[in-house]
């Protein structure tokens, strides 16, 4: 005998039975191979069964009835089986089969999908030593919706938070909010809804998710000799949003095949890896291109808001001596000399505007930082 | 085609014999000896396209190597790379098997290989890169492990949850959902990643109980950092 199913039941082996299944009439026949111990063959009405799919795939055919001997449990896999039983199988069982079958379906279909991602993947290989990866990566990035993204970052953030102390008043988040306000009203087409957050810590840091979600410590804002220092750094992560850069570092980290899958529109299989990839987000490094970027992309917001730069490129001077807060800054943000230096080229070229000062006292913002009671959550 | 386990244990080795004519698959890099009647053929498991993207997905090798018993009767030798135990199984045309990439070290040649994608999300976040070999047919499958191999025995329904970097193969009838370990499981779980399989069964899954990765990380921080 071949068999052509595996049966499972409490005396019966984990891997299950190999055994024989026929379709009658009105049931199912099961005989077992000769080798399985006492295992008489079973006929089984179809009224008593239950069917669903199941399986690492789920394209297995799932066969469920109550035998004298306890549960059983059979997993079909052959196609003539599975028509057969299809075919004979009364009007109460139709449904689910219906829903297996399609099931199944869907399965073969996914696969045929992927084979196309696998055939683009090895053409854009190819195409990507000739024309680059970075182009395969902007490629991939433009076509990731905001909405995603929004998505991706926002559960990384709501994680993040949830472990930390959010200041959720007090000037110094009201001095962060015209900060915000200021700089994102000079933001054209702004497809963002930017969240800037306040979190208790002595970090010297703040960061940028994906999305607009961007967290300022208050380490950071104590060490700040001024509102905008803060507002420069604040301006450096935002940029950090509208270029992508987040996204960028997430598509080049999974690789070109991802990449593909984006360009050639499974777009579903990414966002099932972005809910996951939440924590892995917050430790996510930016390149020196891209902190380059936005460096100078920040810096010329700040210009736009008439918030004066020369607090940015202070902050960034401050920061590359030595100073215990330091260290914090440096492992997200490598600095060199030369980056502040950078800057104050391109602060010189940049058109002469008259800077607009912030309404808030900054010494009593940060009088109140440090004065401000542990709030209860 | 009979086989047999020596020295079992960290550090063992296969032996099968082969009738005349008879032939077997086997990792490249496997033989370790054979006798003089068998010949080595370098061949693509999957036809071009499937083992182009086993080599280009998952790094696995381009060729696995069939040892053809072609002028008479002789046994081969074959041993895995890393140190680590050996299961056999016997495939009777219905039990199916997921093997995990390095996995796989030998089988009949008439069992099936299939390299199979898995869901994207799976794939991405499994740590067993996008593709896993599917194993049906019927005849001896060759598995090797990097520390000891256990067996999971999984009735129906009941739940196990495995550290995915410490799978080795699975039936094809079990299902698994990948899950980040929360905060709780990450300290009793060895991967860095986090990520484990909440297996479902009925079927058997074999895990090794080494994990390759933090191995590799262990073994890093002996070796000297050149400037
Ligand atoms: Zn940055």
């Amino acid at each position: 005998m071949t068999p052509n199913a595996l049966c499972f039941g409490e005396e019966f082996p984990a891997s299950g039975a190999a055994c024989l299944v026929h379709v009658e009439e009105h049931g199912l026949t099961v005989t077992f191979a000769a080798d399985t111990a006492n295992a008489q063959p079973e006929s089984v009405p179809f009224s008593n069964l239950t069917v669903s799919a199941g399986g690492i795939d789920h394209d297995h055919l799932v066969v469920k009835w109550k035998s004298v001997q306890g549960e059983r449990t059979l997993y079909l896999k052959n196609p003539d089986v599975i028509r057969a039983f299809r075919e004979a199988v009364p009007d109460h069982l139709d449904l689910p089969l219906a829903q297996v079958a399609e099931r199944v379906r869907q399965v073969r279909h996914r696969r045929r999908l992927v084979w196309g991602i696998v055939g683009g993947a090895i053409l854009s290989s190819v195409l990507g030593l000739w024309l680059g990866a970075d182009l395969l990566v902007d490629i991939a990035v433009s076509r990731i919706p905001v909405e995603w993204e929004h998505k991706l970052g926002e559960s990384a953030y709501r994680d993040f938070l949830s472990h930390q102390e959010v200041v959720k008043e007090g000037s110094g988040v009201v001095a962060v909010e015209e900060m915000t306000h200021r700089l994102t009203e000079q933001i054209l087409n702004n497809p963002y809804n930017f969240q800037v957050t306040v979190v208790r810590s002595d970090i010297v840091n703040a960061f940028a998710l994906p999305g607009g979600f961007v967290v300022v410590f208050t380490g950071l804002m104590k060490k700040a000799e001024s509102g905008e220092e803060v507002a420069g750094v604040l301006s450096h992560e935002l940029n950090h949003v509208l270029q992508r850069h987040g996204l960028e570092r997430i598509v080049k980290n999974l690789g070109l095949l991802t990449v593909m899958a984006i360009v050639f529109g499974n777009q579903q299989g990414l966002v099932g890896v972005m809910k996951q990839l939440g924590v892995e987000l917050l430790t996510l490094k930016f390149g020196r291109e891209q902190e380059t970027e936005a460096d100078l992309t920040g810096l010329q917001l700040l210009q736009r808001a008439k918030i004066d730069p020369s607090g940015m490129i202070r902050f960034f001077e401050r920061l590359s001596e030595k100073d215990e807060g330091r260290m914090e800054w440096l492992s997200t943000h490598p600095m060199s000399a030369a980056r502040a230096e950078r800057l104050k080229v391109e602060l010189a070229a940049l058109p002469k505007t008259l800077p607009e000062p912030f309404t808030f006292d900054w010494k009593q913002v940060q009088v109140s930082l440090r004065s401000q009671p542990v709030t209860v959550p | 085609m009979k086989s047999e386990i020596l020295y079992p244990g960290a550090f063992p080795m296969v032996r099968v014999e082969l009738a005349a004519g008879e032939n077997i698959k086997a990792e490249s890099g496997a033989m370790v000896a054979c006798s003089p009647t068998i010949d080595i053929e370098s061949k693509m498991e999957g036809g071009f396209l499937g083992a182009l993207s086993r080599k280009f997905l998952t790094g696995e090798k381009f060729f696995f190597q069939t040892l053809r018993a072609s002028r008479g009767p002789g046994e081969a030798l074959l041993a895995p790379t890393v140190p680590g135990e050996i299961a056999i199984l016997e495939l009777d045309g219905v039990n199916e098997y997921m093997v995990q990439k390095d996995g796989f070290l030998a089988g009949a040649d008439t069992i099936l290989i299939e390299s199979q994608m898995q869901s994207m999300s799976r794939g991405l976040l499994g740590g067993e890169g996008f593709f896993i070999l599917k194993i049906s047919g019927k005849g001896m499958l060759v598995l090797n492990s990097f520390g000891a191999i256990h067996k999971i025995e999984l009735k129906p329904n009941q739940e196990y949850i495995v550290d995915n970097s410490h799978l080795v193969a699975w039936s094809t009838t079990t299902s698994y959902n990948i899950e980040k370990a929360t905060s709780g499981w990450v300290a009793s779980f060895t991967s860095g990643e986090g990520f484990v399989c909440r297996f479902r069964g009925p079927g058997l899954v074999y895990i090794q109980s080494r994990n390759p990765g933090s191995f590799g990380a262990w073994i890093r921080q002996f070796i000297p950092v050149s400037e």
